[in-house]
Parts: C-alpha cells; structure tokens; sequence
C-alpha cells in the first residue's frame, strides 16, 4: 500500500514542487493556458466531489444501531434496528446500518464498489456552517487566511494536463471555494447553454467579438478566466456531451442533483480531460422536523441522493472503473435530537466514496461511540478521522498526487493515516 | 478628519433615535466633512457604490450638486420625490399586501383540495406568481428609485440580515420583513434595525427562534398552538416546521447566527456556552399567527410560558432570572454596542463600499464613526464616503459587480423599465443571486472570487445582448434616447461610451466596439451591437 504511494511521490514530486503554496497570486493572474494538446481518453482518472452543504446528520445516514445510546438520545428521529420494522436500517456490517431510503445504494456496497468512512471531520471545533464548510474546502482547519481551495491545488499538482479548460468543473453558476484558486476552472449550470446564445452565423461573429473584447483589454484573473470561457466554447461545440444520453435504463432522479450528475457523466463520456468534478447539494440543515426512517425532510433528500448517485453509478458502467465518488459535509449534527425533532449543530459525520478503485463493502473509521464521556465536547460524536486524511488518500492514490502538503499546508499526512478507502 | 467630523456626529448622536420614516434632517456643512471635488470620474464612481449605476442625466446632476450636495440628497431620502420608485412598486403590489392576507389567499387548501391536480397546478401557479412579485418589488425599486442609496441599504441589510422566502411562512412574510424591519431602518440605527430584525416573524421562523422554548415547558389552555399554514406543493418550498410543542426545547439556529453573522462576527469572542446563553435568553420569542383563513395576523408575541426561568451569562454579562422579555432587549443592546459589532460591520461596509479586502483606513474611519454615534448608520457612510481610501485610484472601478448591481446597472444605463412580469429576476437566478432566495443565513457574498468564473461571464454577455436587442424578457429599454440610430458610427460609440460606461470606457473597448461594428450596414443592428457589447465588457462589469 504505502509502495504504491512512494512511487507516484516519485513520479508527480518534480510538478509539484513548482507550485508556491499559499501564496499563490490569486488575484495577479492564473497559469497562462498552455497550447492545446489532445485531451486525455479512457483510463485517465477522475474525481467527481460531493458537496451536501447544511452538515448532513452522519447518525441517520449511516445508523450506528448497535450504539444503545443512538436510541436513548433520540426518539422520533430514530431509524430503527435492521429488521425490527418496515422502515429500518439496512445492516450493513452487523455495527451499522444504511438509512433506508439511500436503499439504491446498498447494490453497490454489497458489490465492494461502496466504502463509508465513519466518524470523520474537521479538528476544528466550529459549528458554524460557514466557516466549517471554508475550512474544508480550503483544506486548512482553523485557518480562514487561505484563500484556494485543495481542489484547485489539486489540479495545479500536474501540468501536463493543462490544455483542457475542463480540468475543473464546478456544476452550477458559482465555482466553490474549494475549485477557486490559480488553476483554471469552470462553473458550468448547463452544458447545452453554455456559450453565446444567437442564431448562427450572429452567433459566431458575437462570440469572436466578445473574445476580442475581454482578451486584450485585462491582464489577470479576469482575462484569463475569459480566456478559458472561450476555450471551453470551442471544444463543447467539438464534444457535444449531449450526444451521450444515460445507458440503457437509467433515470436520474428529477431534481438538481440528477441533473448535475447527468452532465458529469456527459463530461466524462465525452473525453474532454475532466479531472475534478465537483457538484453541490443543499438542504441538509435538519433543525425542525427532519423525520425517520420512512418519511420526512431528511428521508426525501437521502431517497434522492441514493437515486442520484446509483443512476451515475449504472450510467457510467465500465468507465466507474476510472471514477472516484467522494461526498463531504461541514459537519454533523447533535447526537440527542433537539425540542423540534430536529439536530442542531454538531462534530463528525460519514461520508462515502463510491468507484471502481474504491475498497468497498466496509466501514471504515475507528467508531468513537456514543456515550456521553466518549463525546466531542460532551454532546457531538468525536472525530476519529480527519478529513484531510480521507481527502489526501484519495488524492494520493487516484489522483496520483504526491505531496500532500500542498494539498494540506502545515498538516503532516502520510499513508498510515489513510482510512483505506482505495487499494 | 476626525476633528472635522465630530460636529457633523454630535449633530448625529442626538437624533440617532428617529425612525426613519422621521430621520432627522442631515446636512454635511463644508466645515464638517471633506469631500472631492465632482468631475465625471468621480460621479460614475459615487454613483457606482452609492447607486446601482447611473441613469442618463445622473452624472450631470452629480456633477451640478457636487458630491457633499448629493449625498446630502440620498441621506435625507424623504425630501427626494420618488414618484418613480413609487409607481415602480405599485405594478407589484401584490407583495406587499398583509401576510395574513396572503396566507388566506395562497396557502395550500385542505388536503382534499391538494389531491386534485388542477387544484394543485393553481396553487403552484400562484405561489409562483407570489415570489416573482416579492423579488420584482424590491428588484424594480432598486431600478427606478431616486432613493438609491436607501435602495443599496435596502439591499445590503436584507442581505445581511438574510431570510430565505422559501421556508415555510416566510413565503408571506419576507416582503413584509424587507419593508418594515429593514427598510425604514437601512439609513437609521443599527440597535434598531437589529431589534426589528430580531422580533419579525420572518426571521423567528427563518432561524427557528419561534420553535425554540425553553426545555420543558408547556403552553398553558390550549393543547396546541395556532395552526400553521400547511406544506404546498412547489418544489421549492421545504415543508413547514410544525409549531411548537409540548415536548420542544432549545434551538440554538438563531442565537448562533446573530452573534456570528448579524452582530459581532465569528471573530467576536463568544463561545457555544454564550451561544447557549443567548438562546436561552431568547425562548419565548415566537410568532402569533393566523388561526385560520382570515382570524388572526402574523405578528411578534413573546411566550411567558416558554421562556427559560434561569439565570443566564453571556460574554461575561449576567442577565438575572426573571426578567422575561427585558432580557432579549438587553442583550440585543449589548450585542449592538459591543466593539466587535462595530468592527464587523464596519469591515463589511467597507467591503460593499470601497473594496474587498477594505484597507484599514477607511475600516478605522467608520469604526470611529459608528462608536462616536452608537451606530448610526448614516455617520458611518458619510465616513466611508469622506475617506481618502474610498476614492483612492486604486479602489476605482475595482469591485467586480455582483449579479444584482449587474443587472441593475444595465437596465438603468439604458433608461429601463421593468414591465408589469416577473421575468426580469429570471436574469438574476440566471446568475446565481436570486432575491429572498438564498438558503442559508450567511446571505450573498460580495467578493469577486465569489462571481467572476466563465460560465457567469458568458451570462452575463447573453443577458448584454438580449437587453441591447429588445430581446430580454420583462423589460423594454428604448434606446433611441440614449443613442440615436446613426451612421456615423464614431458618434455612435462615442455615444454608447457616454451613455453606458459613463464615458470611462478603455481605449481598447472603445476601439474593439468601433472595430466589430464596422462592417454593419444596418446602422440598428450596429447600435445593437454596440450597445451590447458595451454592456457585456470587462468594463461593465466594475463598479
């Protein structure tokens, strides 16, 4: 295991070594872009990264029914034990169990493509969503003065790679914080709508008139992030994702995840050099009502977010073979639920990593336990897993990235740390 | 400066306890305040932060009443005639009618009613029809007001104070919220708009206050509370958070944020045990509600029942048991005092008003002016607007405009009117910044990291295109008045330059403009095209 990861250091260690950290002059300008070269074909890897942004409550998730204390603090917002009821967990390692409505998800487990890491998050203490989700997207707990994300660093560790503006692709209008950074990105809501809307011939003209535009008349982030708009133009206009329609019997559930993870896969398919995906999902914040087992807000979103990821999952076929699924949150959520049968703020979640690489069918993560002297500051389940630990073994191993302190300034992270998600 | 301001502050401080429907006239003597003198630079540049932008004939006023005279102007917004915004809104009246009113007329039916499709469409229908006039109210003020500064104040504290429509009942009460918790306090006291924030319903529902109750208590008589409006079928409304009940407790959602986002900022030395503290202090503020179609009103009401009995500490100060309600008012004043509030406020201020990464100058300015008046909020932009740092070379045309400044912007540029539709805040969801819609409590960001990436410059080129060719739905622009059709096109981009870039427009746009239009033998379509790509240029998109 820890040979494999010495000799990608050997291979990636030279790039990387370019690369200035955290003083990347983010606002000076990005890499210039570089020639086109051909973009990569099959068997070049991928990352697609989920974000579930509002600190998704790990407890329901992935239900520890084996911990007595999960039922003593929690009532009507319990899952029940595997078996007992219509509604209950499905046993996964005979400690946990999934949530029933992330059932879609329970093929791939059982099929070893699945792996949960169990009690991980951030070593700092904040329960504030904002600051939890910087810390995590910038890869430097407790430290809000970085202002690139480890995604972006990620994709500034290898420059070979640099002729495809899709390298990075944040799904939505917005580039998170976590792809925000001196390596081109793009944050894409629609690949059909993406570029100048006008009937051809306007439409081209336009569109030169606009590159012209931008391209001389700014220096910095500006032109260059104009730059890689129209880059990124042309070869869609080349590619047509589109064309790729979802294999033989797969619905993507409606809803913006659905879509979202439609077109990563219309990116992978189409060969464009995709490296690093990334794709957000809200509604996670369960304060009120969050529900059980069988219905309520928190039921709904996981129904969704099992469909979602099984259809990408089947869609992708083969090609999962080279796809790494990596989902993340802020933080978890209160062990004993609160007056409004919800969770309030908490420590440490579960997160899943799904893909051909992936050792699946386990969980993963020393379990902290729930009893009230083994709790983060007395109330929250305890991280046992940092995430940068799980995020670096990804990056390590499917990436092939090398020096992790670029990823994770200041944090000393070696293979032994590794939850052992990937061979 | 500081000795220059203090007559201008003391003037301040004693009227800081005026509504703002009765804020005090302000005038900045010559003696009180430095300011530059208005050339046209300095006018786009005033009118770019203290405006959304200029309409045709806004330089030129700038330039006539100088800079003291028309912040003088903005500051006393009551003397400005606003026929404008006022006609504006009454095309979206709809928004502003009583959230109870609301409630009767759009709130999901009995669950029969749901059941039935066509009854189900019409509800959707309507609930859409409902937030397209609660974002177009506020979005087609923002375009036509001469209340701009009110309008960018309007603005920033709605933001800061962020509720999201879709959650349960603020779907009929975030317009109510942004007119009567924000708006007649965006130019006045920051205690009271904190207060007003703090007891709307909009915002006890948003952040779960009006759930929170202190551990064990029950509601006296009645079993249950008020019935609340039930769950509708549009997708994006969550379902609604079930009253409070017997068996509730403690809800920390609210107390976090308002000392983490709303006051002192998550640099501002508190701890979970003071979140805790706070929280406790504030059961019991929780929200009347109609009892059913047409009885009863939305309102602040404060629960005795619910409300902790303890003794509370918070930042070290004691807040001794049984002091009911008092104690939230004065907690809320000792969060509105603090130096970190000051600070944090300041810092964002600056943030939206000068740069942002703000230097520390123009931060300690209005640091200094808002403790001098106890947070008067109109102190503290006449010292952000009198700080060197505001008109520095390099803070000018530095911020890259957000979605809403965009598109604001644009449609005043070209003398715009939103039509009597929703469709124009399409443009803004297009963008990522939808009003009253985002999720979480930390509001929109302000920075450039946070809008400038490829896909947004590229909407931002379609939306540029489509209002230069008539072709942007919900608003017609008649750009005869500001550029007449012509083909003497060295005179149309000279005109576009003046009317669009306020006359700032770069050398190589201007020249790529004349360039790219060169060929055109329809002189219409060349003014559309000039005009669009004015509109959709790096330059544009500054402020």
């Amino acid at each position: 295991m820890s040979h494999d990861v010495s000799r990608r250091v050997f291979v990636k260690a030279g790039a990387l070594s370019l690369v200035s950290l955290g003083f990347d002059p983010l606002f000076l300008g990005r890499t210039a872009y570089a020639q086109r070269v051909p973009a990569r074909g099959p068997g070049s890897k991928t990352l697609v990264c989920i974000f579930q942004r509002g600190a998704v409550d790990g407890l329901s998730m992935i239900v520890p029914y084996a911990d007595e204390w999960y039922y003593r603090e929690r009532r009507r917002i319990v899952v029940p034990r595997p078996g007992s009821a219509p509604d209950a967990a499905l046993d996964l390692d005979r400690r946990f169990g999934l949530h029933p409505r992330l059932g879609a998800l329970k093929p791939l487990f059982d099929a070893g493509q699945l792996a949960i890491v169990e009690a991980v998050g951030s070593p700092d203490p904040s329960r504030s969503h904002f600051d939890a989700q910087d810390f995590m997207e910038t890869g430097t707990p407790g430290d809000r003065a970085t202002r690139d994300g480890w995604l972006n660093r990620c994709l500034a560790h290898d420059r070979e790679h640099r002729d495809t503006p899709f390298r990075g692709v944040a799904m939505g209008p917005q580039l998170p914080r976590a792809l925000q950074g001196s390596a081109p990105a793009l944050a894409i809501g629609d690949l059909q709508a993406f570029g100048i809307r006008a009937p051809e011939p306007a439409r081209d003209r336009l569109t030169a008139a606009f590159e012209a535009l931008w391209s001389g008349a700014e220096t910095g982030i500006v032109a260059s992030t104009a730059a890689e708009s129209f880059e990124a133009i042309r070869q869609l206009r080349a590619a047509n994702p589109a064309q790729y329609r979802p294999a033989d019997g797969v619905a993507y559930p409606a809803g913006p995840l659905g879509h979202a993870l439609l077109q990563v896969a219309q990116l992978v398919k189409a060969d464009l050099g995709a490296e690093i995906l990334f794709v957000d999902v809200g509604g996670w914040d369960t304060h009120v009502n969050q529900g059980n087992g069988a219905n309520g807000e928190l039921a709904t979103r996981l129904d969704d977010f099992g469909q979602a990821l099984a259809a990408f999952a089947r869609d992708l076929g083969e090609r999962m073979a080279d796809v790494v699924v990596l989902t993340m949150s802020e933080f978890g959520r209160t062990i004993r639920e609160n007056g409004d049968a919800g969770t309030d703020h908490g420590h440490a979640t579960a997160m899943f990593v799904l893909g051909g690489p992936v050792r699946g069918g386990r969980v993963l993560g020393r379990w902290p336990g729930l009893a009230p002297e083994q709790r983060f500051e007395g109330r929250d389940l305890a991280v046992t897993t940092d995430f940068r630990d799980l995020f670096g073994e990804v990056a390590a191993r499917h990436l092939g990235v090398a020096q992790l302190e670029v990823l994770f300034p200041g944090y000393d992270l070696s293979a032994d740390r590794f939850p052992g998600v990937l061979a | 400066m500081r000795k220059l301001l203090s007559p201008l502050l003391v003037a301040l401080a004693a009227c800081a306890h005026h509504g703002p429907a009765d804020l005090a006239p302000l005038s900045l003597p010559p003696d009180s305040v430095v300011l530059p003198v208005a050339d046209s630079a300095a006018a786009v540049h005033l009118l770019e932060r203290f405006a959304f932008g200029a309409r045709p004939g806004d330089i030129a006023h700038v330039e006539a009443v100088g800079i003291r005279g028309w912040l003088e102007e903005q500051l006393n917004p009551s003397r400005l005639d606003d026929a404008a915004g006022d006609s504006a809104l009454r095309q979206y009246r709809l928004a502003l009618r009583d959230p109870a009113d609301l409630y009767a007329d759009y709130a999901p039916g009995p669950p029969a009613a749901r059941a039935d499709s066509a009854a189900r469409r019409h509800q959707m229908e309507g609930e859409r029809r409902l937030a397209g006039a609660v974002m177009m109210s506020a979005l087609a003020r923002h375009i036509a007001s001469r209340r701009q500064l009110l309008e960018v104040m309007t603005d920033f504290w709605t933001n800061h104070f962020n509720v999201f429509m879709a959650k349960g009942a603020d779907r009929w009460l975030t317009a109510d919220f942004v007119e009567h918790a924000i708006r007649p306090h965006a130019l006045g006291r920051f205690e009271d708009l904190l207060v007003a924030t703090a007891t709307h319903p909009a915002m006890l529902v948003y952040l779960d206050n009006a759930q929170s109750v202190a551990p064990g208590s029950h509601p006296p008589g009645r079993p249950a509370l008020a019935v609340m409006p039930r769950r509708g079928f549009a997708p994006m409304f969550p379902p609604l958070p079930a009253p409070p009940r017997a068996e509730a407790g403690l809800n920390e959602n609210y107390a976090r944020e308002l000392m983490e986002l709303h006051t002192l900022g998550v640099d501002g030395g508190y701890t979970q045990e003071d979140v805790i503290g706070v929280a406790r202090i504030l059961t019991g503020w929780g929200v009347a509600q109609p009892r059913r179609m047409g009885v009863g009103r939305y309102a602040f009401e404060f629960h005795a029942w619910a409300h902790d009995a303890g003794s509370k500490t918070v930042l070290g100060v004691e807040f001794p048991s049984g002091h009911g309600m008092d104690e939230g008012r004065k907690l809320l004043h000792l969060l509105a005092e603090h130096p970190a509030t000051a600070r944090h406020l300041s810092h964002q201020l600056c943030a939206r008003f000068v740069a942002d990464a703000p230097p520390d100058g123009c931060v300690d300015a209005a640091v200094a002016a808002w403790r001098r008046t106890g947070g008067d909020i109109r102190a503290v932009l006449v010292a952000i607007a009198a700080s060197p740092d505001f008109w520095a070379p390099e803070n000018r045309a530095a911020k890259f405009k957000a979605p809403l400044a965009f598109v604001a912007s644009a449609v005043r540029a070209l003398d715009g009117a939103p039509d009597t539709t929703a469709r124009l805040v399409g443009a803004l969801q297009q963008l990522g910044e939808p009003l009253f819609m985002h999720l979480t409590p930390d509001g929109y960001q302000d920075a450039a990291a946070d809008w400038l990436n490829s896909g947004a410059i590229l909407t931002r080129m379609n939306l540029a295109l489509a209002l230069a060719s008539g072709r942007m739905p919900g608003v017609t622009v008649d750009l005869d008045r500001l550029a007449p059709v012509t083909s003497d096109y060295d005179a149309l981009v000279r005109n576009v330059n003046a009317a669009v870039l306020g006359g700032q427009g770069s050398e190589h746009t201007l020249q790529v403009i004349r360039q790219q239009i060169g060929d055109l033998p329809n002189a219409v379509n060349a003014r559309a095209m000039a005009v669009g790509l004015a509109l959709g240029s790096p330059d544009f998109q500054r402020e």
